[in-house]
């Protein structure tokens, strides 16, 4: 089904070739200052580029084997991957290493060179706190819905999500449910679109969207958006690109997408692209970052804005490479 | 994932171009970082050596210093000063007795690391060790001297490593490692130190929440730490006993400040099924804390009609009627007889409805009245809407539909809904 | 150094009230030279604050006539007056006026630096003073609720009033945009009492605390203005901090930014002269120069000459008491929600109608009563000051101290003694700025309980005046901070 974006004034337009071009330039810009203090990002980097290259159409902007090298370049003796050489393996640049070798369909290398798939998949079941069944970020840090999101995805992808106890990890998710249907960092925290994303996928990859008061959340999500068309993540806050992600995604999982205006949505993103150099920031007019440039480009894919490559809402990677891993 | 760090939040686009004069600075600035961070590299490289002796360790400890105070979101650096700072800490009372390594202060599984901070990485000497097999006075008196040292010490670095993190936070508020090192050093207190010193800690950083909760009444980031620090007070860990009353008083006071503040009352109903149930409410009490709980959203909805944030605490309230036994044991009255709960429910659609006389276009009163119409008919047996429901529920649909075209999708939805399981026709 | 008569000044500033000394402030980085002089042995004019010495040397001089905005002046200790402290333990300010946040006046002493050398104070809650409905009761005081978490809290106002509040409250915030616009705008020169009672459907008693908000000596303001004056009020909440609208500078208001002013003035290069006063004005020149013979003995040439007009008699009169009380009067000085400040000012407002005269009959006007606390520097921390004032009339003088007795009275202020009172009248000036033949004169400040930006206008007229063709706007009170730019200044030198 098409989606109708015909209010959208003429001058707001996809800007696919700046975007890529900003993408590409991203690891040219090493006599930036800013380009050192953000190594620890490395390789969320180029999982959040390579994946708005894979829906932009352009999977091949960036040179495969050299993003294989470099992702396995990064893992440790013990599975787990770090942000960049040097840095300590951490659950958040070891997910983004499985999806960016889920992407380049390059799990083989991982066997091959790398220290091979069951390796990483005890790395991360290892960071599970067998107790109350959620995660931690890495041998010294806190435990996060999005630690046991970033496990369930990776696990999955890698076909090895029996190595934690699921049902634990399930009752963990159940007890940050709040009254309003959405889900906090924690038991006890406040709904939070970033975490209710976390939450929702979770259960999703889990099979057990049976446990979310849909009806509920749904009324929470839908109401995120506010006048302008964008999306904020907690009541009276303020809109930013990165809810078009977390609250979209969300509210496609459950089926709710028609509960909010696409197309005031899609505008509002496309205000926030910088048409010349491209790249999207969190409002219009603002400094754009990869980071928001992703979550735009996945938030108007999934709004089925024209130009894009479909995206998956639960993995946040295009469709196309979840259905070759799990053959659906 | 929903990593926040390096991205770009509110910083306005600027086309500015750097200078000749501009880049060569930030050639500079690069070539001082990666001095620095090669040197760390190089000397943790080899993890046996690096932290082989207070010595190699400080020095580790010092590039630390410096590299964090350059870029605080390093995650790999804060490791390595964890590392270092075990090595240097003494091993104190308790880790003589063995339980410096203890787990259970921890909320987390993690700390695989624990042998760096094991009485053999003591102070300079073996003495501290060696008294133990001695039993003499003196020796006892030595021992007793030696501990006061070694907590004093142990406080003082303590001490220091929190203050580190503070110009640090007040730079990044939102970076996520620096809040968590000070979380592995306020955990390390409880394990090192004496528990009225640990408390003492714990207690100056519960200030600290509040403080950054004036600045930042909504900071997602404090709310959750402060959640966080009471959950330590409390704990047996650190001597202490409920502090429920008083985060209730502090939801209040965060209200009073400001009504939107959202945050504050989702604390509240967090608070409020173990508040009743430390109070030992009995059926009475618990109706009447409920009844003033009504009181108060009647009297901010009646300044705010048209906050969220209100009307989801609202809900709330509401869900404590509409959720009956037996599984209802966490609501405020769970006991409440069915003619009560509709009392109370015909009484609250009588005063949302008083709101429409002086705000006749706020959409969110007429959801609310829409809600508390179908509640009651579930309520009373399931019935289905009489004629003069089902007017009201048409024309107040027809509002939300003017009113809020935005989500006309969810709208059709809940008319489409209404007419099959409720019976009402468009 | 050059003698006074030899130098060719540029401008001379006679009089160091509030308007000459900003002025002062607005030249100090200009390198023009300047001479600033006052008639009196203290800086501030109309503006001043005092001692116990002085302000008893203030009312003996007054007969002297020095000042034409003052006239009938007493001061009276009360008897045996053991509380009293020594004289310089007070500082009572003759304009304790307080500032908006989202005054110009702060935002020009902040463009211009002057802000660094002021310590600024909370002005805490508006009062309404209630009479006893029996004389068996006290009178009471109620707290004005002026934000929406205040309304929430409220007890004073019932349910349906409070939604009447908050829709005033959000429409004022507006009211110059449409729709809000197209409904007072047939109103505007009604009186606003009016407009809350048509259009708000207000009752008299929520009338008031929205007048009381507005300050209005006559109470009987405008629509039109009186919608601008709470909106200042309005949207000053919150502005430096929770809790508060307006802020008071510490040792004695308005004085304290004359003093800082003057000062940097001085810092600038100007010279001051106190106790000088221009015994004779000639032209010389063709009209191009004056030449000043001062009572110092000096003469002095000027090309321009701004002054005050120090002739009384025109605009508003009003009366003013000064209490010294023996009680710090804590529950007055509460920060209302978490994180604000202490307040060091509150206001009470005796509305019109809540006072009777001598005679029997109703007050026709309002009146305000300042409270300082100690925190102020204008007396001891156990002792307040109070400052009442009200428009002029026949029966104003006791009317203030029936007034002063019936806050006296009530719970929260119950067990106080007045130590001193000083009472005076004063008539106001007007922002008018007449220049002819080299000579600038300036009207003198409206008399308002809080700041008045009309203030300013002339003092930025008198600048344009002086700097001439040098004059460029966006310049004025817009200083780089003299710390950065020290080491520059040195290596110049």
């Amino acid at each position: 089904m098409s989606e109708d974006f015909s209010d959208i004034p003429e001058e707001l337009y996809l800007a696919t070739e700046a975007h890529v071009k900003y993408i590409q330039s991203l690891d040219t810009r090493k006599d930036e200052y800013d380009y050192w203090l953000t190594e620890h990002l490395r390789l969320n980097g180029l999982y959040w580029g390579l994946t708005a290259l894979h829906l932009l159409g352009h999977p091949d902007a960036l040179p495969r084997a050299d993003a294989i090298d470099f992702v396995l370049s990064c893992q440790h003796e013990n599975g787990g991957f770090g942000a960049a050489p040097g840095h300590d393996a951490h659950m958040l640049s070891t997910v983004s290493a499985v999806q960016i070798l889920a992407m380049l369909d390059a799990f083989d290398e991982l066997e091959k060179r790398g220290k091979g798939k069951e390796q990483v998949g005890k790395y991360i079941a290892s960071l599970q706190n067998r107790q109350t069944g959620t995660f931690a970020g890495d041998e010294w840090g806190e435990e996060d819905t999005r630690f046991l999101y970033g496990a369930f995805n990776a696990l999955s992808l890698l076909g090895l999500l029996h190595l934690v106890d699921v049902d634990k990890a399930v009752e963990h998710i159940a007890a940050c449910a709040n009254f309003d249907g959405g889900y906090g960092v924690s038991p006890g925290a406040e709904s939070h679109a970033g975490q209710i994303f976390t939450c929702v996928a979770a259960l999703t990859i889990a099979g057990r969207q049976d446990l979310i008061d849909k009806e509920r959340l749904g009324r929470w999500l839908s109401e995120r958006q506010i006048a302008g068309g964008g999306l904020n993540g907690r009541p009276e806050k303020k809109e930013d690109v990165c809810y078009s992600w977390w609250v979209l995604s969300s509210l496609e999982m459950i089926g709710k997408t028609h509960w909010i205006n696409k197309s005031q949505l899609a505008a509002f993103i496309l205000r926030c692209q910088d048409m010349e150099k491209g790249g999207i920031s969190d409002r219009p007019g603002n400094m754009v970052d990869v980071w928001h440039t992703v979550f735009g480009i996945a938030g108007l894919s999934l709004l089925k804005y024209p130009g894009l490559q479909p995206v998956n809402e639960v993995y946040c990677m295009p469709k196309s490479t979840i259905s070759r891993i799990f053959g659906r | 994932m929903a990593n926040q760090g390096g991205s770009q939040h509110g910083i306005a686009r600027t086309s500015r171009v750097r200078t000749e004069a501009q880049r060569q600075r930030d050639l500079e600035r690069i070539a001082s970082y990666r001095v620095l961070e090669d040197d760390l590299r190089a000397r943790v490289k080899n993890p046996r050596t690096a932290y082989a002796d207070r010595a190699s360790a400080q020095h580790v400890f010092d590039l630390t210093t410096r590299l964090l105070r350059l870029n605080p979101e390093y995650y790999t650096v804060w490791n390595i000063r964890r590392r270092a700072l075990l090595v240097l800490l003494p091993a104190g009372p308790k880790a003589r007795r063995g339980d410096c390594c203890d787990r259970s202060s921890c909320s987390c599984l993690g700390e695989t690391q624990p042998s760096h901070g094991c009485p053999k990485a003591g102070r300079s000497g073996t003495t501290a060790d060696d008294a133990g097999d001695h039993t003499s006075e003196e020796n006892d008196e030595e021992k007793k001297q030696d501990d006061e040292e070694t907590e004093k010490q142990t406080r003082t670095m303590l001490q220091t490593e929190l203050e580190f993190t503070i110009p640090l936070l007040i730079e990044s508020p939102k970076c996520y490692w620096i809040w968590s090192y000070r979380l592995w050093i306020l955990r390390q207190s409880i394990s090192r130190l004496p528990v009225p010193v640990a408390r003492g800690i714990w207690q100056a950083e519960l200030a600290l929440a509040s403080k950054m909760l004036t600045k930042d009444r909504r900071n997602f980031h404090a709310w959750g730490y402060r959640r966080h620090v009471v959950a330590q007070l409390e704990s047996d860990a650190l001597g202490g006993g409920s502090m429920v009353e008083a985060e209730f008083q502090y939801t209040e006071d965060k209200i009073r400040a400001d009504l939107s503040n959202f945050s504050a009352w989702h604390s509240r109903s967090k608070l409020i099924p173990r508040l009743l149930e430390e109070r030992g409410a009995d059926e009475k009490a618990r109706r009447e804390f409920f009844e003033a709980e009504l009181d108060k959203i009647h009297n901010a909805l009646n300044v705010g009609p048209e906050d969220q944030s209100l009307w989801y605490y609202h809900q709330y309230l509401m869900l404590n009627l509409t959720t009956l036994p037996p599984n209802n044991e966490h609501t405020i009255t769970p006991t409440l007889p069915i003619e009560d709960r509709i009392a109370f429910l015909r009484n609250e659609l009588a005063e949302i409805r008083d709101l429409l006389e002086d705000y006749d276009n706020v959409k969110l009163i007429y959801e609310a009245l829409i809600d508390l119409t179908l509640d009651l008919c579930r309520l009373e047996g399931k019935r289905k809407p009489d004629e003069e429901e089902k007017e009201n529920l048409r024309e107040w649909l027809g509002k939300m539909k003017e009113l809020d075209p935005m989500r006309m999708g969810r709208w059709r939805d809940f008319e489409e809904g209404l007419r099959r399981e409720w019976g009402v026709e468009a | 150094m050059e003698s006074l008569s030899d130098t060719l000044w540029d401008v001379v500033i006679c009089g160091t009230g509030l308007q000459q000394s900003l002025l002062a402030l607005a030249l100090s980085r200009s390198k023009k030279k300047i001479l600033h002089i006052d008639p009196n042995d203290f800086y501030g004019g109309s503006e001043a604050a005092f001692s116990l010495q002085d302000a008893e040397s203030w009312v003996k001089g007054l007969t002297g006539g020095f000042n034409g905005f003052f006239k009938s002046a007493t001061l009276v200790k009360s008897e045996g007056t053991t509380g009293l402290g020594p004289s310089r333990a007070y500082y009572l300010a003759l304009a304790p006026t307080f500032i908006h946040s989202r005054s110009a006046l702060l935002s020009q002493l902040v463009s211009s630096q002057a802000y660094r050398q002021v310590e600024f104070l909370a002005v805490g809650s508006f009062f309404i003073f209630k009479p006893a409905q029996d004389p068996c009761f006290r009178p009471t005081l109620t707290r004005i609720p002026s934000t929406r978490e205040d309304i929430f809290s409220s007890t004073a106002v019932s349910t349906k009033a409070k939604r009447m509040l908050m829709k005033f409250l959000k429409f004022v915030l507006d009211y110059e945009e449409s729709p809000q616009l197209e409904q007072w705008r047939s109103h505007a020169d009604a009186p606003l009492t009016e407009f809350l009672g048509e259009v708000f459907k207000m009752d008299a008693e929520l009338q008031t605390y929205v007048l009381t908000l507005t300050l209005s000596l006559d109470g009987n303001i405008s629509t039109k203005d009186g919608l601008a004056t709470i909106r200042r009020h309005l949207s000053s909440m919150g502005v430096y901090g929770p809790g508060f609208a307006a802020i008071y500078p510490k040792w004695g208001g308005l004085s304290e930014i004359a003093q800082v002013s003057c000062r940097a003035g001085a810092v600038g290069g100007a010279v001051y002269m106190l106790g000088s006063s221009i015994k004779e004005i000639e032209t010389v020149q063709e009209d191009k120069l004056l030449r000043l013979s001062l009572s110092s003995g000096d003469t002095v040439r000027t090309r321009l000459l701004v002054r005050a007009n120090d002739s009384s008699g025109f605009g508003l009169s009003i009366s003013r008491l000064v209490a010294v009380v023996d009680s710090p009067l804590t529950s007055f000085f509460q920060p209302t929600v978490e994180g604000a400040p202490r307040p060091a000012v509150a206001v009470v407002a005796f509305p019109t109608g809540s006072l009777t005269t001598p005679a029997g009959a109703t007050y026709q006007y309002p009146v305000y009563l300042s409270a300082h606390s100690g925190e102020t520097g204008e007396c001891p921390n156990d002792q307040s000051v109070l400052y009442l004032t009200t428009l002029s009339t026949p029966d104003s003088n006791e009317i203030l101290q029936k007034a002063l007795d019936a806050f006296l009275s009530t719970e929260e202020a119950q067990t106080s003694h007045i130590l001193l009172r000083l009472q005076y009248e004063q008539s106001g000036g007007s922002t008018d700025l007449c220049a002819e033949n080299c000579v600038i004169t300036l009207s003198g400040t409206p008399l308002s309980l809080a700041f008045d930006d009309s203030t300013l206008d002339p003092v930025k007229e008198a600048w344009k005046h002086v700097m001439g063709e040098g004059a460029v706007e966006s310049e004025y009170m817009n200083f780089p901070d003299r710390e950065g730019e020290a080491d520059e200044d040195e290596a110049n030198e």
